[in-house]
Order: structure tokens, then sequence, then C-alpha cells
């Protein structure tokens, strides 16, 4: 790997990712501006954040950035497109256990439930891992009990 | 051409609904709970190979099709899940339609989704009071401690209560079967319909009951001419 990212991020005004890196060859830390073009409100974030990836001109460069990270900043930029502030996008992306996600639109659901796919596939057991048992049973019956704190203060509940 | 037809099956299955579902060996049990609680991934941990839903988006549901057999007969299984309905709050009456049991999900991690538990179940039983219903407390592999507390929700209700975690597996298979198990019980003697009967008989009046002596006189003449 010729170039060694090291951190990446947005800037709004042009709509632009910044990448540093360190060329490994001269071990010197550079920065890198990828101006985003053709860019609207209603672009596809995956789509481009791929073909960003894919970028003869830029494609070595991103080779550390996953392109999970991509769709996230393209992301950040749509939304400020779109009138929203950074500190509103970013909590898009933060898991709020106190947060009701009945009330959220197609979008902002999305990325909740791709948070929580994250925190799932980390902990999946799949059907061709070694020990794998389809129907795994726990008696959870036996373990000390006590009262769970969600059911305290309850309002008839 | 093949979409096609897979739209023609689906309507199919709703025009044939209440048909085949008062056939013995065909349930439906339906899916409640909060958006991004993990319905569809205990579904799909269930299902494993045979995951395969069908989104009816005429309808804001999603449809898993299951055979399975118990004893010596084959039980047909239409699971029903939200596919997004829930953001309403509120789901719509075909959906609790002709319902044999319920599985309430919550994500242990997440307090609001346990607290909305008892909007779903007073909606459930406005719809159909006595179906077999569970609670299911999902995700606990994010948070293993919390097999150690007890919720008082599904105590309170008299509902069975399910540790489970659709990403390792954790009792999710057990849920499932037991509450196909209830659902099937509950077909083979529904309370709920016996209900409307009672409710009917206890408006007959006394004449009607003349009227259905005679027609057992008459049922025995015929005995006799036999």
């Amino acid at each position: 790997m010729r170039f060694e990212a090291k951190r990446c991020g947005v800037r709004f005004n042009p709509p632009s990712i910044v990448l540093v890196y360190v060329n490994t060859e001269t071990k010197k830390l550079r920065k890198r501006v990828i101006p985003i073009r053709n860019f609207t409100k209603l672009s596809d974030c995956c789509m481009a954040a791929e073909q960003l990836k894919e970028h003869p001109r830029h494609r070595d460069y991103l080779e550390a950035v996953s392109q999970g990270q991509l769709e996230k900043l393209h992301i950040l930029l749509q939304d400020h497109l779109r009138g929203l502030s950074l500190k509103h996008s970013l909590s898009t992306f933060h898991l709020d256990p106190d947060e009701d996600l009945n009330k959220l639109d197609d979008k902002e659901l999305a990325r909740k439930k791709a948070q929580m796919d994250r925190e799932f596939e980390r902990n999946r057991k799949h059907k061709d891992d070694p020990g794998f048992v389809y129907d795994l049973e726990v008696d959870f019956e036996k373990a000390p009990q006590e009262n769970c704190s969600w059911d305290e203060s309850d309002d008839g509940f | 051409m093949e979409t096609e037809e897979m739209a023609g099956d689906v309507d199919h299955t709703f025009d044939l609904e209440k048909k085949k579902y008062d056939a013995e060996e065909n349930v439906k049990i339906i899916c409640l709970g909060d958006s991004a609680v993990g319905k569809s991934k205990l579904m799909e941990r269930f299902l494993m190979d045979e995951y395969r839903p069908q989104q009816m988006s005429t309808y804001a549901l999603t449809l898993y099709k299951h055979t399975t057999t118990l004893g010596n007969k084959k039980v047909l299984v239409d699971f029903w899940d939200t596919a997004g309905q829930e953001r309403f709050q509120s789901m719509h009456p075909s959906y609790y339609h002709n319902a044999h049991a319920c599985i309430m999900v919550f994500d242990v991690q997440r307090k609001i989704t346990y607290k909305n538990l008892s909007n779903w179940f007073k909606e459930l039983r406005e719809y159909r009071p006595e179906i077999p219903c569970c609670v299911v407390a999902n995700k606990i592999d994010a948070d293993l401690k919390i097999t150690q507390r007890s919720f008082n929700f599904a105590k309170k209700h008299g509902l069975p209560f399910y540790f489970v975690s659709a990403a390792d597996g954790t009792n999710v298979v057990k849920m499932f079967r037991e509450m196909i198990n209830r659902a099937l019980e509950y077909k083979q003697n529904p309370s709920d319909f016996m209900d409307e009967v009672m409710q009917e008989l206890e408006n007959f009046d006394l004449e009607k009951k003349e009227e259905n002596s005679d027609e057992d006189g008459l049922k025995a003449e015929n005995l006799e001419l036999v």
C-alpha cells in the first residue's frame, strides 16, 4: 500500500472529501482534497461512494478507507445540501437508547438500523460456523432475578 | 413475467385467506413491536434457508410462509410482519384479522420499546381478546446481564416471556415452536369464537328453544325412517 490513510472528513464548500494520509515511500504526511461533483440532495450516496472508491485518480489513496465510511461522508455532504445542521446529521449515526425510532423517516431509520446491524453482525453466529446450534436453548430462569428498573415509576404499565 | 406470476400468487393468497385459515393445518401468527426491535431478524433466524419474505407493499406487511410437521400432521404457518406500518403506532385491523397467535418483541437496549408494549398489547386485545401471546426480549447478546432482570409486563398479563437473540440464536427456535403449538391449540379450541357463540345462545328466547326441540324431533323421525 503506497498511501496509508490516517483520517478523513468533509469540507462543505465546495463539497469535498478530505483525506489525510502518509506516503509510505517518502514517510510524508499529506492532505488530499477530493472535490465531489455532480452531487445533489437526491443523489444515491451508496453509489456515489462506490464510484469514488473505484475512481482511477483517487482509488489508490482510498484503498484503506472503507466504502461504508465514504458513504457516511457523502451522507454528511448531502444532509448539508438538504439544510440539516452537522450536529443533527451526526446524531443520526449515533444510537440514542431513549430515542423513539417509530418517529423517524425512512432514511434516518435506515441509518439507525445500519448501526444496529453492525452490532448484530459482530455477535452473529452463522450456519457454517463451527459449533452452530440451530435450536440453541438457554434457561435463564435459574439466574438470580432482580426487578428491572424499567418497571419502576410506571404509569399503570 | 415471473414477477407477474408472483403478484398473482399474492392476490390469490389473499382471496383464499378466509378459507385457508379455516383448514385445521393452517395458522396465522402475527408479530408486533416498535421499529428496529429485530422482528424480521428473528424471522430470518428461525426460517434460515426457508427465509423468503413476500413484501406486500399495498398492505404494508411482509408475509413469511413456513411449513412444519407436528406429530404426523403437516402445518402451514403464515407469519405476518409489520414492514414499517408500526411507525403509525397502530396496525390496520386486517393485520389482526383471523390471527391465531401473537409474538410481541422489544429491544432490551431501548426502554421505550418495552414501554410501548402496553400500547401494542392494548390494540391486540381490542381485536383479538383471547389469542395466545408472548413477550420476547431481543438482543440479549448485546448485554447478557439483562437476563438477570425480571420484566414485570409479561408476568402482569400472564404471558410467557423469552430472552432471545436473533444474532446468536438463543431461544429463537424454542420460542417460535412453542408459539406455533399454542396457535394450533387455540385454533382447535378458539375461545374468541366460543365467546361469540355463547353470547348468541344467551340471546335466544324460549320460543327459539322450542323450535330447536322440534327440529330434534324431526331428526329423530328421519332416523327411524332410515
